[in-house]
């Protein structure tokens, strides 16, 4: 095996040009002040300080306000249908899979302006509302059209990893629950859903952690109204050019999503 | 224009040397890819026997660069935007106007001299300038809508679309209290803020791509657009009325000038002369669909590309000190918050 230890050589140097040294940029932006020259370099922590701003502090409770509903309805509609997918003949199984990954297949903005085509106040949906006599309603830019909108993009990666799981896991565990005299409900809950955890837990952080982070669906789904804080670094580094506050932005982003999947991993291993 | 400077500056290290030299009969027009009809190119050069060799640059941080590095030789006429302008004039890299050849140079709409690039009007002369302006659908609003202010109107609930630039925006609140678009007294902006956040309810979408279509398809009642999505939006609708705001004009200037050590100086300003023609300007705006910024050209362009008052004042947006550049970022995060 030692031999092969050379073939990772490629893999550290890219990992370290393409990985280590933009994070350790953005940490250095971050902790710096603006207009720095790499020879005068003023260290400050007057990026964070002004995070802490009661403004930014909301960017970051809606985020994960968004977040949080994101995931919950990805689990609550994507467990059922993991389970379900699991649980027929197994020639079906790999086309009910590609049928959950064909829209990831299809670009995402492609997706999103369709969405805003159905849902817009002229759009295919008011315009059969009216057919049937009911007064459009208004679902662009609102709540309900941002979350709608990451709901769908985000779902597969909540649906694959519980899928997987469920589908690996040994059937005569769920025999035995029978057995010994355990009902549905009590199988399902002691058993199923335990064993199925690791991938829950896996969905739950990817769906949370690409809804508080993605910026393109809330502004084009939410009219630009949304500053949500994959927005707010967007801002800082694209219009306002403070890419040290921006900086700052994401390394707290990064640290928070750290911390989130500490306790994610926690709760998986408690689990066992 | 503003937005694109961070970018530019990621950029504008990549840079080739490929040198074009004129001879007396031939002059050399630096600018954007597609700022005038061939058929304006052709005609100075039926006339004056001078060819027009046309050289395209993407950014005018790349023109800068190279015209610095040729030490303003190199390129006879050059035609780039207001804020590098400055810094042209500044560094010495613009001859004066010769205006014993500009003869026209008194066609010029007063409206756009006397910028802040250029406050003798010495070096430059206006080509073409873009506008936002207020463009709304008469059916659907029942108010007279003159000015900024009546985007704060309480009947316009839930209905106005705006551009996205933090600072236009901000710009256009600073002018509806009747302050400065580049007003930099924090506690000033923050007044702004206050009154930005006010705006929130009437917004329906904000938003820098196509949003006129938002006007077009019933969503939005009223829009504050860029220049061409106004002229999109009233191809699509001519029915849109379009507002001149009485607060002011926000806007942004295309200025040529001659280049310090310009190989064909003579041919070059009859070259601005030319194109400072009455009729020559109309073509050139009419293809463009940028504001005419020759007064005398008035009558004969497109009159959705003449500002009619030009007694309105306006006014450029111009990079602002730091802590103003963080205040206004602060009142836009707290403008969008409100806004949903």
């Amino acid at each position: 095996m030692k031999q092969y230890k050379h073939l990772l050589k490629p893999y550290i140097i890219w990992a370290a040009v393409l990985i280590v040294i933009p994070l350790i940029l953005i940490a250095l932006y971050a902790f710096t002040e603006e207009g720095n020259e790499v020879l005068t370099l003023s260290f400050t922590f007057d990026n964070f300080r002004k995070f802490a701003e009661a403004t930014y502090v909301n960017v970051i409770l809606k985020s994960f306000r968004l977040g949080l509903v994101t995931t919950v309805i990805c689990l609550a509609a994507g467990y059922p249908l993991a389970f379900i997918i699991s649980r027929s003949p197994e020639r079906v199984q790999g086309l009910l899979i590609l049928l959950v990954t064909i829209p990831e297949w299809i670009n995402m903005l492609l997706r999103t302006y369709a969405w805003m085509n159905l849902l817009s106040d002229n759009g295919i949906i008011n315009q059969l509302l009216g057919l049937l006599g009911i007064d459009p309603v208004t679902m662009m830019y609102t709540d309900f059209s941002v979350i709608l909108g990451l709901v769908c993009n985000f779902m597969p990666f909540m649906v694959i990893p519980i899928y997987t799981s469920l589908s690996k896991m040994d059937h005569s565990l769920i025999e035995a629950a029978y057995d010994l005299g355990a009902n549905r409900f009590q199988t399902f809950w002691k058993v199923i859903w335990k064993l199925s955890m690791p991938g829950v837990v896996n969905g739950i952080m990817m769906v949370f952690l690409l809804s508080i982070s993605t910026f393109v669906i809330p502004k084009l789904l939410g009219g630009g109204q949304y500053m949500l804080i994959g927005n707010l670094i967007e801002s800082q580094f694209i219009s306002v050019g403070d890419w040290n506050f921006g900086a700052a932005i994401s390394l707290i982003l990064a640290v928070i999503i750290l911390i989130f999947m500490h306790f994610m991993k926690k709760m998986d291993s408690q689990d066992d | 224009m503003l937005k694109t400077i961070g970018l530019a500056l990621a950029l504008s290290t990549v840079l080739s040397a490929a040198s074009v030299s004129a001879s007396p009969s031939e002059i050399v027009l630096y600018t954007w890819e597609g700022m005038f009809p061939q058929e304006v190119l052709d005609g100075f050069t039926a006339e004056t026997g001078i060819k027009v060799i046309y050289s395209n640059f993407d950014l005018n941080e790349t023109m800068l660069e190279k015209l610095a590095m040729a030490k303003g030789g190199d390129y006879d006429v050059v035609i780039a935007d207001d804020y590098i302008l400055e810094q042209v004039v500044a560094e010495g890299l613009a001859s004066p106007v010769d205006t014993d050849v500009v003869t026209n140079f008194g066609n010029i709409n007063p409206l756009y001299q006397g910028q802040f690039y250029d406050p003798e009007n010495l070096y430059t002369v206006p080509y073409g300038a873009g506008i936002p302006l207020i463009v709304y659908d008469p059916d659907l609003v029942d108010i007279d809508i003159k000015g900024y202010n009546d985007l704060w109107d309480p009947s316009l609930l839930d209905s106005v679309a705006l551009t996205a630039n933090y600072r236009v925006i901000a710009g256009i609140t600073n002018l509806a209290l009747g302050k400065s678009m580049n007003e930099e007294d924090i506690s000033s902006i923050e007044e702004t803020g206050e009154k930005l956040i006010a705006l929130a309810p009437n917004v329906r979408l904000i938003q820098d791509d196509n949003t006129q279509n938002a006007l077009l398809n019933g969503e939005a009642s009223v829009a504050f657009l860029y220049t061409s999505q106004v002229t999109t939006a009233l191809q699509e609708n001519p029915e849109l009325k379009v507002v001149y705001p009485e607060e002011g004009l926000g806007f942004g200037i295309m200025g040529m000038f001659v280049p310090s050590m310009a190989p064909n100086k003579d041919g070059a300003f009859a070259f601005v002369n030319y194109i400072l023609r009455p009729e020559i300007s109309a073509q050139c705006f009419n293809y463009i669909g940028y504001y005419n910024t020759n007064k005398a050209a008035d009558s004969l362009v497109d009159e959705n590309l003449v500002v009619p008052d030009s007694d309105i004042h306006g006014e450029i947006i111009r990079n602002v000190s730091l802590e103003a550049e963080e205040a206004y970022s602060r009142i836009w995060t707290a403008f969008k918050d409100a806004c949903d």
